[in-house]
C-alpha cells in the first residue's frame, strides 16, 4: 500500500503551491503512467482519507491513464503500451528501454476563495 | 465574479504546474542525499525478496571489504532487531528500522536513523530495505546506487512479474548461484527477463555462501564509490 505515501507526495506538492488567500481545492488533475506501479483506485482512496482536515479536504481527484513508451533494444522503433511491460509491436521482442510510463504528473489543481 | 450566472461567488482558479511528483517526501531524500555527499559516504539502497540473502550478501561484503569497521548499515524489518545484530556481529556498525505496518523504508525515516548511527570514518552506508519486490522500488531514499538482491532459488520469471523494482535496479546481483545443479532456474532465460525490463542494468552472479561473484561485487562496488568520490570533489 505505497499509495498512502505517493498520495502524501502529491499533497505537499499541492501544499507547496498554495498561497494564505486560497481557502480550499476543489479539484486536483493528475496523470499516472501504466507503468508507474500505482494502483489508480488505492491512490483515490489514500488520497482522500490524507486530505483530511487539509484545505484540501473533499477535492475530487481526476486522474488520466497514460500509456508506456519503450524503445525496442531488438528493432529501435519507439512503441506504446498499457500495463507494465510491452512486447514491440515490430519485431516481437519484450521490454524495451522505457522512455515514460513511470511517472506520477501533478498536472492542475482548482482553488476556490470561499 | 461567477461566470455563469454572475452571482457573486468567485470561480475556481486553476494553477498549472505539471510536475513530477515522487512518492513520500522529496525533500527528505534531497536532504539525505546532501549530507551523504558531505560526509563522502556512498549510500546504497539494498532491496529485493525476503529471504533472497541480502543481509547474507552484507555480512559476506563487510567481511572481505578493506576495513569491516568502515562500513555501516541501516536496517529495515517489519519486526525484530536480528539482522542489525548480524550486521554487527560482522564487524560494521548498525541501526534497525522496524517499520511495524510499513511495507517500505522512506527518506524520512532514513534521516532520522542517521541520527542515531555515527558515520564517521565510513566508506559506505548499506540500507537493506524491508524484503518486498513492490513497493520499495519507488521511494528515492537518497541513495546513490540502487541494488535488488534476487535468488535462483525464487525462479526465473520474478523480472517480469515486479518490473518496476528490476527496473529501478543499477545493479541485480544473482544470489544462491550455488543451488543452480539443484533448482529449476534457466539463467539464460533470467538474464533475458531483467534485461527486458532495464536494458541498462548489470548483473552479477554471485553466492553469499560460497563466496562466488564477490570479487566482482566488491570491485563494482569499489568503481561506483570511486566515481562517486570524484563527482563529490574529494580524492578517493
Amino acid at each position: 500500500m505505497h499509495e498512502l505515501s505517493v498520495a502524501r507526495g502529491l499533497l505537499a506538492a499541492i501544499e507547496r503551491n498554495l498561497k494564505p488567500g486560497d481557502a480550499r481545492v476543489v479539484r486536483v488533475s493528475v496523470s499516472v503512467g501504466s507503468a508507474a506501479g500505482i494502483a489508480l483506485d488505492s491512490l483515490r482512496l489514500a488520497f482522500r482519507v490524507i486530505a483530511e482536515g487539509t484545505r484540501i479536504d473533499g477535492a475530487e481527484l481526476s486522474i488520466t491513464a497514460l500509456p508506456a513508451r519503450s524503445r525496442c533494444t531488438g528493432c529501435g522503433i519507439l512503441f506504446e503500451f498499457g500495463g507494465m511491460i510491452g512486447h514491440c509491436p515490430s519485431c516481437g521482442r519484450l521490454g524495451g528501454e522505457l522512455l515514460s510510463g513511470d511517472e506520477l504528473i501533478l498536472r492542475t489543481f482548482e482553488v476556490a476563495d470561499v | 465574479m461567477c461566470d455563469t450566472c454572475g452571482c457573486g461567488t468567485p470561480s475556481p482558479r486553476t494553477i498549472e504546474l505539471n510536475q513530477r511528483v515522487i512518492a513520500g517526501n522529496a525533500a527528505s531524500a534531497e536532504h539525505n542525499r546532501a549530507h551523504f555527499a558531505a560526509h563522502e559516504i556512498f549510500a546504497v539502497n539494498l532491496m529485493g525478496t525476503p529471504g533472497a540473502g541480502k543481509t547474507a550478501l552484507l555480512e559476506a561484503t563487510i567481511r572481505r571489504w578493506r576495513e569491516s569497521g568502515r562500513i555501516a548499515v541501516i536496517e529495515g524489518d517489519q519486526a525484530t532487531d536480528r539482522d542489525s545484530a548480524r550486521i554487527r556481529a560482522a564487524g560494521a556498525a548498525a541501526c534497525q528500522i522496524e517499520t511495524g505496518l510499513g511495507c517500505h523504508l522512506d527518506a524520512a525515516q532514513i534521516h532520522h536513523a542517521l541520527h542515531r548511527l555515527e558515520l564517521g570514518d565510513r566508506d559506505m552506508l548499506f540500507i537493506e530495505n524491508v524484503g518486498n519486490l513492490v513497493c520499495p522500488a519507488l521511494f528515492d531514499l537518497g541513495e546513490r546506487l540502487r541494488v535488488v538482491v534476487t535468488s535462483t532459488a525464487e525462479g526465473a520469471d520474478k523480472p517480469l512479474k515486479y518490473p518496476p523494482m528490476f527496473r529501478a535496479a543499477h545493479i541485480v546481483v544473482l544470489n544462491k548461484c550455488d543451488l543452480i545443479p539443484h533448482v529449476p532456474f534457466n539463467f539464460d532465460e533470467w538474464t533475458d527477463y531483467v534485461l527486458a525490463v532495464n536494458p541498462h542494468t548489470r548483473i552479477i552472479k554471485a553466492s553469499a555462501l560460497s563466496g562466488e561473484g564477490m570479487g566482482e561485487w566488491l570491485s563494482q562496488l569499489d568503481g561506483l564509490r570511486q566515481s562517486f568520490l570524484y563527482a563529490t570533489g574529494s580524492s578517493a
